[in-house]
Order: structure tokens, then C-alpha cells, then sequence
């Protein structure tokens, strides 16, 4: 035998003690993550907006026998997440207090969080953490009536109000629209009283701004979507028994949007994040059903299975039940 | 129409009416069976339907406990004050979001202390033009209260301006925290000015 093949059997003992070697290690277990229980709520339920003007793809034609397009109005609910386990009550979104001087037109089921989480046996002092997707007014309100909770902002979202309001063409700056009605420019949708919430929060020493990712708990992931629906949007990873749930606020506004690829609720979006808000969901949960939208009509119905498990709770608002981690009880009447 | 036979022949009576009577007995347990099981089926379907009422997300929709009453549109006088206000409320409430996001910055290490202080200072000069306009305005009766309350609404912005300011002197924080609740009730009060005036202010966003 030449030594060129004592050498290359010589060479291939050697890999192959390799290769069975690290065949053969038994790879260290995953460390067990951990899992959380998720209930969602409805703060309150704008009625009859124009489906066009939630969603363009779905503007009502007259006489028009398409699905996409044979539905003048829809009711949209305002979802607050609720999630809790270890030594966390983390909401995702606080929806907004209705008050006899702040109603808004066309909204019905209205009813305070911390009486709604009462129904699922939380006190509003037990809240520790609250992840705002965004800060408009109807997903940053009640933030004084959780005093123990920390609340995590995007830094983006505070220098995205900045950047409006100093923005030198008064109808980008505005922060009225026209008299009766703030929706399109980008520092409307933040009355003074948010932002003074916010501000209390962060005085009190009550809050995280956040700059991109950040784990707010084991398992439990803040991602950004900046510009997904407004400048410092972020999502939330939620890990459950039925798999990693995705939170998004209006970033997804709509689950049947995320579903079929339309933008939705496109206040002051870059719809291009937006999709890529979409793509992050798929790509951490793995599809779409496990997406959390924040106003989706089919909301605690069997046609957004995610939220079938439904109740009606407090003045006619109704929550779901998602996922339940081992151990915790039922709170489905 | 047929008639039918009632006569019995004599004497076959005592063997053919017992079988008969039983004859007619059974039909009646067979109906009493009968209404049984729907009197339970109905039971059964009542007893579903009213769970189905009561937790059906479906139900939801059209559950509308609370339905507010519709108000009675702003009259002339009324439309005419609430448009002349209306400029006057854009600046006021984008000065308040500057100088909250002023005192915030500052808080988070991205605003030094001249540069809040002219922060403060720019939004407290349109506080108190905003001041001045608001006293020229000649509101109609029906909303003088509103007008009052306006007012007061800036005065506290005011103050809570004048409050923070003096955090540029001595770099105290708790002159922001003294301010901050000033800065909210106003907030408040233009809410629940606009509700009166601007209903439809903030749309679902």
C-alpha cells in the first residue's frame, strides 16, 4: 500500500471519529421556556366607521356582489391584551376611559379596564408592565390606573410626535385636521392628556423607552415596526401553549388584512412596514393565526379563530380567552 | 259524509268492549308519550337558546346596552364661536404637547436645560396669546360656561409652565412633578370642551 492511502484512510478515521463523535453528543435540551396565559379584551367598539376608510382594499361599491366590497360598515372593537405568568401582568395596549366629556362619537361598550380585568379576577394594582403598540389616545389611555406598572414606549414614538409637531408646513404639523375631525396628520391622533399620562409615567420613574428589541420577560418580546402604523409602532411576542403569539396594535389593526395582504387603518402608516410588520408575525409564529389585531370586525367570532373563545363581559364589551398556561384556571364564565 | 255504525250486537259486548277500551287507551299514553317528549324538546331547545343569548359572542353586536341619546346640533351663534375657537385650540394643544414633551425630554436625558427653558418659554408665549384671543371672543350664552372653562384650561397650562421653568434655574425635577398635574387637569378641561364644541374631535385611530 502507497503511503497516499495509509495517509487518506488515516484522513477519513479521523473525520469519522469526528462525525460520530458529534453525531453522537447528545445536544444540551433546550432550556423549557416559559408559557403564558393570554386574554383579550374589548375596551369599546367604534360602530358603523366606513370599511373603506378602515381598510381601502374593502370600500363599499353599491350593488356590488364581490365580499370584498358589499359592506358599507363595520363595527371595529378596541382590543387590550392581557397576559400574565411568572411574577408579570403585562398588558399589551390600555385602551382609552370613556367619560361623560370624552365619549367619542359612535362608540358603544365602553368600559374601564381595571373593571374588566376584575372580571378575569386581576386587581389593576397587580398589572406590572404595559407595552403600548403605539401611543394614539384610543391605545394609551388609563395609564394612571395602573400605578405599579411599568410602561415600555418607543423612543421612536416620542420623536415621531417631535418631528410633527415642529414640522415647518402647518398642514404636516397640525394637530387638527379640520374643525370636528383629527385623523390624518401625524401628531393628531395624541391629545394633550396622552402624552400627559406618558409624561407621569416616566416622572413617576415609571417607564422604559425603548429602542428596538428589548425582552421584557422570559420569553415575552418587544419588536419594533416603526412606521407600521405610526413612527415608533412595536409588537409584541407573546410565548403560549398553542404556540408564539404576535401582538401588533393598529401595526394589525385588521387579522383578516394581515391574512390577505391588505393595509389597514393607514392613519400615518408606511404601508411597506406595515407588510413587513405582517411578515415578522409569520416568520415568529409561524402564519397568520396567531397574529393579535387590534381592531378586527371579526373580533370574538369563529371567523377570527384565534378569539372564538368568547364571552360578553361588562356593559355589553366582550373578552376572549387565548391560551392558558398549565396550572392556570379557566375565566370563561 | 260516512257515517259510522254505533250499535253493538247484544251479547258481544262484555268479550269485544275490553279490548276496545284498551284499544283506546293506548293512543291516548301514546300522545301523552308524545307530548312529553316535545314538551322536553322544547325544554331542551329554550334552555340552549337562552345560554346562546347570554354568551354568544354573535350577541354581541347587537347588544347595545348603552345608547347615547343624539345632542341637538350647535346653533348659529354656537358653530360661530366653536370655528372662531377652533385655530386658537390647534395651537393651544399642539404648545401643551410641546412643552409635556419638553419636560419629558429633559427627564430622559435628551433635553438640556436651556434648551427646555425655551421650549417652555415658546409654548407659554402662546398660552398667553392665545390667552388674550380667547378674551376677545364674545361667546354666545349657551356657552359661556364652556368659554370660562376654556380660559381656566389655559391659565393652568400657564401655570404649570411657569412651574417647570424653574427647574432650568435650580434642576430640580420636582418642580416637573409639581407641574405635571397642572398640565393634566387642563388637558381635561379641553376635552371636555371639545366634547361640547368638536364631539367628533378624535376619530377612532
Amino acid at each position: 500500500m502507497s503511503k497516499r492511502f495509509w495517509f487518506t484512510m488515516g484522513l477519513a478515521a479521523v473525520a469519522g471519529v469526528i462525525a460520530v463523535g458529534a453525531l453522537g453528543t447528545p445536544r444540551s435540551a433546550p432550556a423549557q421556556s416559559p408559557v403564558y396565559s393570554v386574554w383579550l379584551v374589548e375596551s369599546s367598539r367604534f360602530m358603523k366607521v366606513p370599511f373603506g376608510a378602515f381598510m381601502p382594499d374593502r370600500a363599499f361599491v353599491p350593488g356590488s356582489t364581490s365580499p370584498m366590497n358589499n359592506i358599507n360598515t363595520v363595527d371595529l372593537p378596541v382590543n387590550v391584551g392581557v397576559i400574565k405568568g411568572g411574577n408579570d401582568v403585562i398588558l399589551y395596549d390600555s385602551g382609552w376611559k370613556q367619560q361623560d366629556y370624552f365619549k367619542m362619537t359612535g362608540t358603544e361598550h365602553a368600559a374601564p379596564l381595571p373593571d374588566q380585568l376584575k372580571q378575569l379576577g386581576i386587581n389593576a394594582g397587580d398589572v406590572t408592565k404595559i407595552v403600548i403598540g403605539h401611543g394614539h389616545w384610543d391605545h394609551a389611555g388609563q395609564l394612571m390606573d395602573f400605578p405599579n406598572a411599568v410602561l415600555y414606549v418607543q423612543r421612536e414614538e416620542l420623536r415621531g410626535i417631535e418631528w410633527a409637531l415642529n414640522y415647518p408646513n402647518p398642514k404636516i404639523a397640525a394637530v387638527n385636521t379640520s374643525p370636528g375631525g383629527c385623523a390624518r396628520t401625524p401628531a393628531c391622533g395624541y391629545p394633550p392628556k396622552t402624552l400627559d399620562e406618558i409624561y407621569g409615567k416616566v416622572l413617576a420613574g415609571k417607564a422604559v423607552i425603548v429602542d428596538g428589541e428589548m425582552e421584557i420577560a422570559p420569553g415575552i418580546k418587544i419588536h419594533p415596526a416603526h412606521r407600521a402604523h405610526t413612527a415608533g409602532s412595536q409588537l409584541l411576542e407573546v410565548p403560549t401553549t398553542i404556540g408564539k403569539l404576535m401582538f401588533g396594535s393598529d401595526a394589525y389593526s385588521s387579522w383578516e388584512g394581515i391574512r390577505d395582504w391588505m393595509i389597514a387603518n393607514p392613519q400615518q402608516t408606511d404601508t411597506v412596514q406595515q407588510f413587513i410588520a405582517y411578515e415578522k408575525c409569520y416568520k415568529v409564529t409561524g402564519g397568520y393565526q396567531n397574529c393579535v389585531a387590534a381592531h378586527e370586525p371579526l373580533s370574538y367570532t369563529d371567523k377570527y379563530p384565534l378569539t372564538k373563545n368568547a364571552w360578553v363581559g361588562l356593559n355589553g364589551s366582550r373578552m376572549a380567552e387565548i391560551a392558558l398556561a398549565p396550572g392556570e384556571k379557566t375565566r370563561k364564565p | 259524509m260516512d257515517t259510522v255504525p254505533t250499535e253493538v250486537p247484544e251479547g258481544a259486548g262484555a268479550i269485544h268492549t275490553e279490548p276496545a277500551r284498551g284499544a283506546a287507551t293506548r293512543p291516548r299514553v301514546k300522545i301523552l308519550l308524545l307530548c312529553l317528549v316535545v314538551i322536553g324538546l322544547l325544554g331542551i331547545v329554550l334552555l340552549a337558546a337562552s345560554r346562546e343569548v347570554a354568551t354568544s359572542p354573535a350577541n354581541a353586536r347587537t347588544a347595545r346596552p348603552v345608547l347615547t341619546p343624539p345632542r341637538p346640533p350647535l346653533t348659529a351663534a354656537e358653530e360661530e364661536y366653536a370655528l372662531a375657537l377652533w385655530p386658537i385650540h390647534n395651537e393651544v394643544k399642539a404648545s401643551a404637547l410641546k412643552m409635556t414633551l419638553g419636560g419629558l425630554s429633559y427627564k430622559i436625558g435628551e433635553l438640556d436645560r436651556a434648551a427646555l427653558k425655551i421650549r417652555i418659554e415658546q409654548s407659554s408665549a402662546t398660552f398667553r396669546s392665545a390667552a388674550r384671543r380667547i378674551a376677545a371672543l364674545d361667546p354666545p350664552a349657551s356657552l359661556t360656561r364652556a368659554h370660562a372653562m376654556y380660559g381656566d384650561a389655559v391659565r393652568l397650562y400657564q401655570q404649570s409652565g411657569a412651574e417647570m421653568l424653574r427647574v432650568t434655574d435650580d434642576g430640580r425635577v420636582e418642580h416637573l412633578v409639581a407641574a405635571q398635574p397642572l398640565s393634566m387637569e387642563a388637558s381635561e378641561t379641553l376635552l371636555k370642551v371639545g366634547d361640547i364644541l368638536w364631539p367628533s374631535e378624535y376619530k377612532p385611530n
